[in-house]
């Protein structure tokens, strides 16, 4: 089922954020020199404060522009918080696209799918500390 | 009798799109940093329209909505002629069956239609509109378009909307207009990072208006059907005072006869 897009934080001021970049993570703080980055399958890492717990939610990929006004927007299709993700669910998801992804033909747009898929749950599992 | 019950159908679908929309809007705030906010039609001059634009008016399939689609019908002209005047060029990507219905009526709007699409099921949602905006750049692509223009009718509340405009212009990766110049690019390849983030603006652009045309659209029909029971109400009551009058007036005839006649009885006693 198709979930309607919400927002998470709207000029929400924090101390640093820890962003899943297609070359790596890398953490942005204020005046940040400007950046434009698609983001690979990971974990988007928010710490409110200096000394606070960090918020962390899984996305799939999206893009991070940090602006010269040390202004940072993120924009996904879609971020989960990490707690809210089952582990179980995210195993048997891997299996399943990796079995699509064998008997997809090479070059077929089913194998490419299939091939997303992989890595997201991949990662998903990664930041979950499961190896997959 | 029906438009009560359609009013009340258009208000419980205009809570859903309302919410659909407060969430849409900062969803889709980053875009605002590359392309500017939308702006209102109604001051609108459009001399800064780029020399090629798509425009893409967002109508409704259905009627009995209020003016929705006619406002939109109008300002597309009104962006042609505009255009035209300055020896600019505009096609139109119509979303929409009554704006089609509306803008094929004018002989010179007509070849400037590119696409039609109909059938899209409001407010959409996000893969929805990836898929349109995937159609959407590749007609764009074909033609090199200076400038998409997303044309729709933005929600203020429940009995007003205004008509806006959002005006995207493709990136430049390189030579004198380069977008972007003062940012890095992750991954380096900043052509292929542009051309997806490209995709991706358009989408994010599209959604938001998307959800703001169905509010707009459930608002202006909840008042479409509102102003018709009132209006059948108001015709009901008069038709109702023309009856009963007429009826008097017969029954009174009636009397009138049954008396003459038997006063007339009367005489001959």
């Amino acid at each position: 089922r198709e979930h309607r897009l919400f927002k998470i934080y709207s000029n929400k001021a924090v101390a640093q954020i820890i962003v899943p970049g297609s070359e790596g993570e890398y953490g942005v703080t204020a005046n940040h020199s400007p950046i434009v980055s698609e983001l690979k399958p990971g974990v988007l890492t928010i710490f409110h404060s200096e000394s606070s717990e960090p918020e962390k939610f899984f996305v799939p990929g999206g893009f991070a522009l940090t602006h010269p006004n040390s202004v940072t927007d993120i924009t996904c299709p879609e971020a989960v918080k990490l707690d809210d993700i089952d582990s179980s669910i995210v195993s048997s998801a891997f299996e399943s696209a990796k079995a699509s992804f064998e008997k997809a033909d090479d070059g077929s747009i089913a194998k490419a799918e299939a091939q997303i898929d992989m890595e997201v749950n991949k990662a998903l599992g990664a930041a979950l500390g499961i190896t997959l | 009798k029906i438009t009560a019950p359609m009013k009340m159908v258009s208000a419980a679908k205009l809570k859903g799109d309302e919410t659909c929309l407060a969430s849409a809007k900062p969803y889709n705030a980053w875009s605002d940093a590359i392309c500017g906010p939308s702006q209102e039609v109604e001051d609108a001059t459009f001399e800064d329209l780029p020399k090629r634009t798509l425009v893409i008016p967002l109508t409704s399939d259905k009627g009995l909505c209020g003016g929705i689609n006619s406002f939109i019908s109008r300002a597309t002209k009104s962006i042609v002629a505009k255009a035209h005047a300055d020896g600019k060029e505009v096609d139109i990507a119509v979303i929409g069956d009554k704006g089609r219905a509306q803008l094929v009526r004018a002989a010179e709007i007509t070849p400037l239609i590119q696409q039609t699409m109909t059938e899209v099921e409001s407010p959409g949602t996000f893969s929805l509109i990836s898929s349109l905006s995937a159609d959407i750049i590749t007609v764009a692509e074909k033609k090199e378009y200076d400038g998409i223009m997303i044309l729709y009718n933005s929600f203020v509340n429940a009995a007003v909307y205004k008509q806006k405009y959002k005006l995207i212009k493709p990136f430049e990766s390189a030579g004198d207009g380069e977008s972007m110049l003062e940012y890095e690019f992750e991954p380096d390849t900043k052509s292929e990072v542009l051309q997806d983030m490209y995709e991706y603006l358009l989408t994010s652009q599209m959604y938001e208006c998307f959800m703001d045309a169905a509010a707009s659209e459930q608002s202006s029909r909840m008042t479409a059907m509102e102003n018709a029971s009132k209006n059948a109400g108001e015709m009901i009551e008069k038709l109702t005072l023309q009856y009963n009058r007429a009826r008097q007036t017969r029954i009174t005839t009636e009397l009138i006869e049954i008396i003459s006649g038997a006063s007339a009885l009367e005489d001959k006693d």
